[in-house]
């Protein structure tokens, strides 16, 4: 809406003025004082209106000399003879100042909320544009762009912390040919913006300041002390550190306060983006695990199928040669046996390091798990004796557990406390509820752990120094009963037992019985 | 067939394990008949009309599990599966279609031998095991027509449910029940916890029938797929 030009605007309204003046001096016997206020009044204000502040002031100047020159006696001076026409005078005067003043500072608001209204219509789009846009990288260049041309400066880029360093995720505009020779990239200053979340600016000549938070803030002077070039705002989301926006210019900086919000408004965004870049990255990576994973499970199904298939033919084959006299058939036939296990084994380690392990966790009878966990261990205890201790009259002890992976556990115990004792000697488990858990104390008169070597045991393929080479398994026992144990709520712990020898307390949760309508069948 | 010998037929489609299995069993006097996909099976349980199916799970045509229900939609023939996976979601599947027993490989021969004989056993002595006269395991007699059990002589008392258990269980003397097949015939309708239920009945039917309940010898637990009554404690 502005067709004609400043200079147009004001010799208009001076040659209005002019004629005006030259109309009323020719009339000036006919005309009332208030008439020619009135008349130069509106000159004024229309001169206000269409030219602003500076043209509504100099006319109301202009109006008041001839006013005073031309229309007050005695004419032709800037004297008045009659001491109430200064009055008159000086009511013009006043009230052209103020309509203009006034009609100045309502136009400004309007300019102002059409500013505003532009930029948040432009935040619209923007924001749209960084939810829409199918590459995330993508959106921080609209983002980046949009700051360039807003703060009309030379350069913007977007870096986001990725682990220890940053990384320059968008660029806009070019660097300014005069700086990009000097240190004006400002890495350094970058990364400590990066590192402390504060704002920073470096100037012309090298210098650098922090500012503080909150610097957007209308009338804070930080941003306008010296020549400054670079400026670095800090990218939070959530309070989080993501990254560094910065905007460089080959003069100085200067934001004005709707530039400033705006800024801030545009921080959020680039803030967003960044996350959002980092959250893309983190969905794939997790995708490609679930792949891997995914390729991991059947590589695994397949070769436990297809180790176990020719190991059921070696054992049948050494078990042939076996009955038919050869004795290293027998050791055939075990190793077989060995290998089997320790392919399982290594796949249970595989599951619940995946935290993959299926787990059923309902109400079960200690006694099951004991009872389970002897059946399962069977010809082992053929030699050797397993004495469970229960206090006499004990209820009916219940946990919440899964039984599969608890006999296991208590199976991986067991073997244990067998493997490492002396042939003669009985391995005990006794079981109790303690509190809300249930405990299993599987005591052995074996060597116990050597001192310091506590935490060692539940590594997968620890084995105590000086373990016989065919004490038969790999030393994943305990890693993976305490992996069970744990996936189950539970846990496995060890302390040397009075007197010498290992206890291995394996933990469930404690369950009550519940009530059964059936109310014969109390024990 | 001749003169009463048992027909085994083995489905499996490794020739060698095939063998394996053939030169054990005809040891044992068994007629053995093989096939090597599960329609070949199929066909052969219909033709031969075997005493004992064993099933091997990793067939290249068909799924394991309807291998089992496509022979149980007209045969009774207990059948004993073979598989390399040692899950007890695989098992319970497989004995919910329909199968009978279930070996792990890589298996000893001598275990599976003893395993096709209690099979064989059994089917020899159907239809109700204990249906006339008392079972009688160490010093404990069950008459499931009468429905009393006795324990050195002596009366015990059940509820109507842990007969309704125990009675289950003693019909498919030496065959795993899962939970759900327990569950279905004893209570019906699930409501409630039907696991935790069953785990206290069993708990209690211990008590009262076994000498030591962390240490039982007839009612036993196959862990994470059910139970099963065993009249032949040293098969443990």
């Amino acid at each position: 809406m502005r067709p004609l030009s400043r200079a147009g605007l004001w010799v208009g309204w001076l040659a209005a003025l002019v004629i005006t003046t030259l109309a009323m001096s020719l009339l000036r016997d006919q005309l009332d004082k208030a008439h020619i206020a009135l008349l130069y009044l509106v000159l004024v204000l229309g001169g206000s209106a269409t030219g602003g502040r500076a043209v509504g002031l100099s006319l109301a100047t202009l109006a008041f000399f001839s006013f005073d020159a031309l229309f007050l006696p005695p004419y032709g001076t800037l004297a008045v003879r009659n001491p109430l026409d200064w009055l008159v005078l000086l009511s013009f005067l006043i009230t052209s100042l103020v309509a203009t003043q006034l009609l100045n500072r309502a136009q400004e608001r309007t300019i102002s909320a059409q500013r505003r209204a532009g930029e948040i219509e432009r935040l619209s789009i923007l924001g749209a544009e960084t939810l829409n846009a199918g590459v995330a990288t993508e959106a921080l260049d609209a983002i980046a762009e949009v700051i360039r041309s807003a703060l009309a400066v030379d350069r913007c880029d977007i870096l986001a912390q990725q682990g220890e360093s940053l990384a320059l995720l968008a660029r806009a505009g070019a660097t300014p040919a005069e700086t990009s020779s000097n240190d004006l990239t400002a890495d350094g200053l970058t990364e400590w913006v990066a590192e402390r979340g504060l704002p920073a600016v470096m100037r012309g000549d090298h210098t650098s300041q922090v500012g503080s938070r909150g610097w957007e803030a209308e009338g804070d002077p930080w941003l306008s002390q010296g020549d400054v070039r670079v400026l670095l705002v800090p990218l939070l989301a959530r309070e989080r550190m993501v990254g560094v926006l910065r905007i460089m210019n080959r003069e100085q900086i200067e934001l004005h306060a709707e530039q400033r919000a705006f800024l801030r408004a545009l921080s959020y965004y680039a803030a967003l983006g960044v996350e959002r870049v980092r959250l893309v990255a983190v969905a794939e990576r997790a995708e490609a695990f679930r792949q891997a994973d995914a390729l991991k499970s059947a590589l695994i199904a397949t070769v436990s199928h297809d180790l176990r298939t020719p190991l059921t033919t070696i054992k049948a084959l050494a078990h042939r040669l076996a009955a038919g006299g050869d004795a290293d058939a027998r050791s055939i036939e075990e190793e077989a046996d060995r290998l089997s296990r320790f392919v399982s084994d290594l796949l249970d380690l595989s599951h619940i390091a995946a935290n993959a392990m299926p787990m059923r966790t309902e109400l079960n009878a200690a006694e099951e798990l004991v009872a389970a966990a002897r059946q399962r261990l069977g010809g082992a205890l053929e030699h050797r004796d397993l004495r469970v201790i229960v206090a006499d009259g004990a209820p009916l002890l219940l946990g919440r557990f899964d039984l599969v992976q608890s006999v296991r556990v208590l199976v991986n115990l067991i073997e244990n406390a067998l493997k490492y004792s002396p042939a003669d000697t009985t391995v005990e488990l006794s079981v109790a509820r303690r509190g809300d858990r249930l405990a299993f104390e599987v005591l052995d008169r074996g060597p116990g752990v050597p001192d310091g070597e506590d935490s060692l045991i539940y590594e997968p393929f620890y084995r105590p120094a000086g373990t016989r080479p065919d004490a038969g398994g790999a030393g994943l026992g305990l890693a993976i009963a305490r992996g069970l144990a744990e996936a189950q709520g539970g846990s496995v712990s060890y302390a040397a037992r009075s007197g010498g020898g290992s206890v291995f307390t394996f933990e469930l949760p404690a369950a009550d019985a519940p009530v059964i309508e059936d109310s014969s069948a109390r024990v | 067939m001749n003169d009463g010998a048992d027909t085994v037929l083995i489905i499996d489609d490794e020739p060698k394990i095939r063998a394996l299995l053939r030169d054990a069993l005809v040891a044992d006097g068994v007629t053995v008949v093989e096939a090597s996909t599960g329609t070949e099976g199929i066909g052969a349980a219909l033709e031969a009309r075997p005493q004992l199916i064993v099933l091997d799970l990793g067939l290249p045509d068909m799924d394991g599990v309807a291998v089992c229900r496509a022979v149980r939609e007209w045969s009774s023939t207990p059948i004993l599966v073979l598989s390399a996976r040692h899950s007890e979601e695989e098992k319970t599947t497989l004995l919910d279609a329909g199968a009978d027993d279930y070996v792990t490989k890589p298996f000893g021969v001598p275990e599976l031998r003893a395993r096709v004989r209690a099979q064989l056993r059994r089917t020899r002595m159907r239809p109700v095991p204990g249906g006339d006269a008392p079972i009688r395991v160490a010093d404990l007699e069950i008459d499931v027509a009468r429905k009393i059990v006795r324990r050195g002589g002596v009366a015990v008392h059940l509820t109507p449910t842990e007969w309704d258990l125990l009675h289950e269980l003693v019909t498919h003397d030496g065959r795993t029940l899962t939970h759900r097949q327990l569950f279905h015939k004893v209570w019906g309708q699930a409501h409630g916890d039907p696991q935790g239920y069953l785990r206290v009945y069993i708990a209690h039917l211990r008590r009262k029938l076994e000498d030591d309940p962390y240490h039982p010898r007839l009612l036993l637990t196959d862990a994470g797929v059910g139970y099963r009554f065993d009249s032949e404690p040293s098969a443990e």
